[in-house]
């Protein structure tokens, strides 16, 4: 049985019709790479199934059950993480704080009263920085990062939140190839644990890290397969047909 | 009948004011984004500007008005120049530096002109009442009503009809294009804040004969001012007019109704619950979300 | 080590902002002076309890002095009452209600004859209205200016209505010629030591309440909330909640100054709930550090004791007046952390370190759950 499944899903901005009737099915412990030329609907895809935008029609089923209706910390609680485009962390806490707020196991007000600032297991969330290569940073504000570190951080945050459903958007943009190289190990090594789903550009990453590609256009799934079967696909070509191809998307 | 119409003219008379006291704040607000608390401060400098030209140098009111435009606005681009420029997209901030430059404002009259309530005289040919419709109206507030009428239409022809208005309207949708399409925005800021300032001043000159003038008149106006710009939405003339003219007809009919005090109470509680569920403003322009 | 050192540093602060304002009594023994000097702690004790939702939470609450004054009523009611056998006749009526034709003591007025409700009551009503109102804008997640400006707006309905409710309130003379507070067998006369001393215990128990919320997760989430609120939904917290409870603790801080404030000035009046107090409270925040909470209280100390040395003379207190506009205005452009930061800084580098570093100086806490690393 499949972990998250999209059936027919709308949705629309003012009018403008972002998805019209997305299908997707993604497994357990699955790495997802969503694909498609821009205005595609990836991010909204995304936005849909963490509850940061409203769908208007169709269901959307995490574990079998519909989320459709519920609110962002609701969907959170259910075990779905969402990294954002423009990296998005908490600028004047520390790299440890941030892990701190993002291991989200209790969320109740007075629950945390009594859960110290300072504590609730150091050590698990400095193993966590160093898995990101943080642990030199591990004490700094998070606003005195680098952009390469901010994203890291934020994909560590999603570790630390213990997500079953990671969303990843665009992780390795403004990346240098090394860092890129670096986002890819790490991407591999949450693959199994959790279940990925990535919006990526990058067809080198997109090739170093997925198994399955789903392509979008217009707001719907237009085709889907390994990475080979993608690219000679004549229908895949034709929605890239004026942005130079798949690989210069 | 004679005391509908006298209400419906009472309303229009406080929404006239309401209008002129937030024209300048909105202007302000709505290009730039900074909620500026000294408003009522620019206001009151505005009644100070009349009463010592007046009383002191003789001068006749009229040509006043068009003096204090000029001198609240120069202190309105000044406060632009040295200050606000530096808290651009720091609304929180705006609100704190600019309720300082108003205690700054307040204390310097403290000091320069003293404590006590000052008074302008209104103009001997304006005392009269006007005989309209069967109602008695003074001439005064007609005269308000007609400067009000004057100073949206100036404005609206600005920001529509002008080279000015057009690179203003660039710059609010986007400052960062409108820098690569060779748009001076500082200069446009400090304009459109000295503009704000100027009206703000010139709404100040215009109330002064109405009540007394002291240091602290201006707080009352920067509240109701914020009510009118806040409830009209942000970004739109039209909303400011007629939430001036719903708001001022609202508070005569409450005021009629009940007092004064529970009027304005009511009012607000209203505009709380406004913001509540459209903090865009009843006439907000709708924005593709992004 | 250098850890240890900032922290302690900071401990011994804020102990010996303990030990100065307990020793004051010692060395004044001008009642006058030391009433004034209790009215500067309650002030501070309104600037911490700012700092918690402005400083921490991101809430920058312009109407804080709804709170603090429905917290003095409720105390002056119950003092007033206690003065009913010489301020009026033999109706027992407040004397206010018998100029205005109030023939009977209103129900809302009645409970107020036992001294313990009114206590309890000055925490909770400010408290109830904050819930009320924290629960109407934040589940609707209204942020930012809007926040401040519905806060501002409120403060105006609740100041009107009291003005209004004369019969039932005294309208803008509010009530006066309150009686002293008797609690436990002590005699809190406003000019008093005992009142002083109640006084400088609330504003360190303020002060110890504070940085215990502070420092638990709840506090670290409030100041996420304050980085992003949105950012913080995506890991499954309710912000709403976090919001509410900061802006109602806040208010509940703030009622208890409150009552303090209409006993040590024996009356309570519309000005408590004014624009001017309320944004003033705003002003000590910003000067002393609105993200400190002993910044924060530091400031009203320093601001308000500077404006109060100065008010005999009309001049130098306009001139003050002036001063402080612009210090406000220098301290938002230039030093948002507030003069504290200078403070902060001037340790972090007694301690050879150049940042300013988290405390974390504990073993940390075992706890169960593995996480996911690979």
């Amino acid at each position: 049985m499949s972990l998250l499944d999209l059936k027919g899903v709308e949705v629309q901005f003012s009018g403008f019709r972002a998805l019209r009737g997305l299908d997707l099915s993604v497994s357990a412990g699955e790495l997802r790479c969503l694909i498609g030329p821009n205005g595609a609907g990836k991010t909204t895809a995304l936005d849909v199934i963490c509850g940061r935008a409203r769908a208007s029609g169709g269901d959307i089923l995490f574990d079998g059950r519909s989320i459709r209706r519920f609110e962002e910390h609701r969907i959170a609680r259910l075990g779905i993480g969402r990294k954002f485009q423009v990296p998005s962390v908490f600028r004047e806490l520390t790299v440890r704080e941030n892990l701190h707020v993002a291991r989200s196991r209790r969320t109740g007000v007075f629950a945390n009263l009594g859960v110290r600032a300072a504590g609730g297991g150091a050590d698990d969330l400095e193993k966590l920085a160093e898995f990101v290569g943080l642990k030199e940073s591990f004490r700094r504000e998070a606003g005195t990062l680098s952009h390469g570190q901010t994203q890291w951080l934020e994909i560590a945050m999603l570790v630390a939140q213990d997500a079953q459903l990671i969303l990843l958007d665009e992780p390795t943009a403004g990346m240098t190839t090394g860092e890129t190289r670096k986002t890819a190990e790490l991407c591999k090594r949450l693959k199994g644990r959790h279940t990925l789903i990535v919006v990526e550009h990058d067809m080198g990453f997109i090739k170093e890290i997925g198994d399955v590609i789903s392509v979008m256009h217009q707001g719907r799934l237009l085709a889907e397969g390994t990475v080979a079967e993608i690219e000679n696909d004549p229908e895949v070509r034709d929605a890239y047909l004026g942005s130079g191809g798949i690989s210069g998307a | 009948m004679t005391d509908l119409l006298n209400q419906i003219l009472t309303g229009l008379s406080i929404a006239s004011i309401l209008l002129l006291v937030s024209l300048g704040l909105a202007i302000i607000y709505g290009a730039m984004g900074v909620i500026n608390l000294a408003h009522g401060d620019f206001l009151m400098l505005g009644a100070y500007a009349v009463w010592l030209m007046e009383s002191v140098f003789g001068l006749g009111f009229l040509p006043c008005l068009i003096l204090v435009f000029f001198i609240v606005g120069a202190v309105g681009w000044l406060v632009e120049r040295t200050l606000i420029r530096h808290l651009y997209g720091r609304p929180l901030d705006t609100i704190l530096a600019t309720w300082g430059v108003g205690i700054i404002l307040q204390q310097g009259i403290r000091l320069g002109a003293g404590a006590q309530l000052r008074y302008v005289k209104m103009p001997d040919y304006l005392v009269s009442p006007i005989h309209v419709f069967g109602v008695d109206i003074s001439a005064y507030r007609v005269l308000i009503f007609a400067v009000t009428i004057i100073l949206v239409a100036i404005t609206y022809l600005l920001i529509f009809r002008t080279g000015f208005g057009i690179r203003l309207r660039a710059v609010m949708q986007n400052a960062e294009i409108a820098r690569c399409f060779g748009i001076n925005n500082a200069r446009i800021y400090s304009l459109t804040f000295a503009y704000g300032a100027g009206l703000a001043g010139l709404a100040g000159a215009l109330v002064s004969p109405l009540k007394s003038v002291s240091p602290d008149m201006g707080t009352n106006y920067v509240v109701d001012a914020f009510l009118v710009v806040v409830s009209g939405g942000v970004q739109s003339l039209f909303g400011t007019v007629a939430s001036a003219g719903i708001i001022g007809e609202m508070s005569g009919g409450f005021a009629y109704l009940w007092n004064d005090t529970l009027a304005r109470a009511l009012l607000f509680f209203l505009v709380v619950v406004l913001i509540r569920f459209r903090p865009q403003g009843l006439f907000a322009m709708q924005l593709r979300r992004g | 080590m250098r850890q240890i050192f900032v922290t302690r540093g900071w401990i011994l602060g804020y102990a010996v902002f303990a030990l100065a304002i307990l020793a004051v009594p010692l060395f004044i023994d001008d009642p006058y002076l030391l009433n004034k000097l209790a009215r500067y702690l309650i002030f501070g004790i309104l600037a911490a309890a700012l700092s918690l939702s402005w400083g921490y939470t991101g809430i920058l609450n312009l109407g804080q002095a709804v709170s603090f004054g429905l917290g003095s009523y409720c105390m002056a009611m119950t003092l007033k009452l206690r003065t009913i056998p010489i301020q009026t006749g033999a109706e027992g009526l407040p004397d206010f209600m018998v100029w205005n034709n109030v023939k009977m003591l209103p129900w809302f007025w009645e409970p107020f004859h036992s001294t313990a409700f009114a206590i309890a009551a000055g925490i909770a009503v400010p408290v109830v209205v904050a819930l009320l109102l924290g629960w109407f804008v934040f589940r609707a997640r209204v942020a930012g200016v809007y926040v401040s400006i519905i806060t501002l707006a409120m403060l105006v309905v609740v100041n009107l209505l009291i003005i209004d409710q004369q019969r039932f309130t005294g309208g803008f003379n509010g009530l006066t010629d309150l009686a002293d507070l008797k609690l436990f067998g002590i005699d809190f006369d406003p000019y008093s030591g005992a009142t002083y001393y109640l006084i400088a215990f609330s504003l360190i128990a303020t002060l110890i309440i504070g940085q215990l919320v502070i420092r638990s997760k709840t506090g670290l989430i409030m100041q996420a909330i304050r980085d992003d609120e949105t950012r913080v939904r995506y890991f499954g917290y309710d912000v709403a909640r976090y919001q509410i409870f900061a802006f109602s603790l806040s208010a509940g801080i703030s009622g208890f100054a409150g009552m303090l404030y209409a006993m040590v000035m024996a009356f309570a009046s519309p000005t408590f709930l004014s624009v001017q107090l309320s944004l003033s409270i705003v002003i000590w925040c910003a000067v002393g550090g609105r993200a400190s909470l002993i910044g924060a209280a530091l400031g009203a100390l320093l601001v308000t004791g500077i404006q109060g040395s100065l008010s005999e003379t009309p001049a130098f207190l306009n001139t003050w007046m002036l001063i402080m506009g612009a210090l406000f205005v220098a301290v938002v452009l230039f030093l948002p952390k507030g003069l504290i930061s200078i403070l902060n800084f001037g340790m972090a580098r007694l301690a050879g370190d150049t940042a300013m570093t988290d405390d974390d100086d504990e073993v940390p806490l075992a706890h169960g759950g593995k996480l996911g690393i690979g």
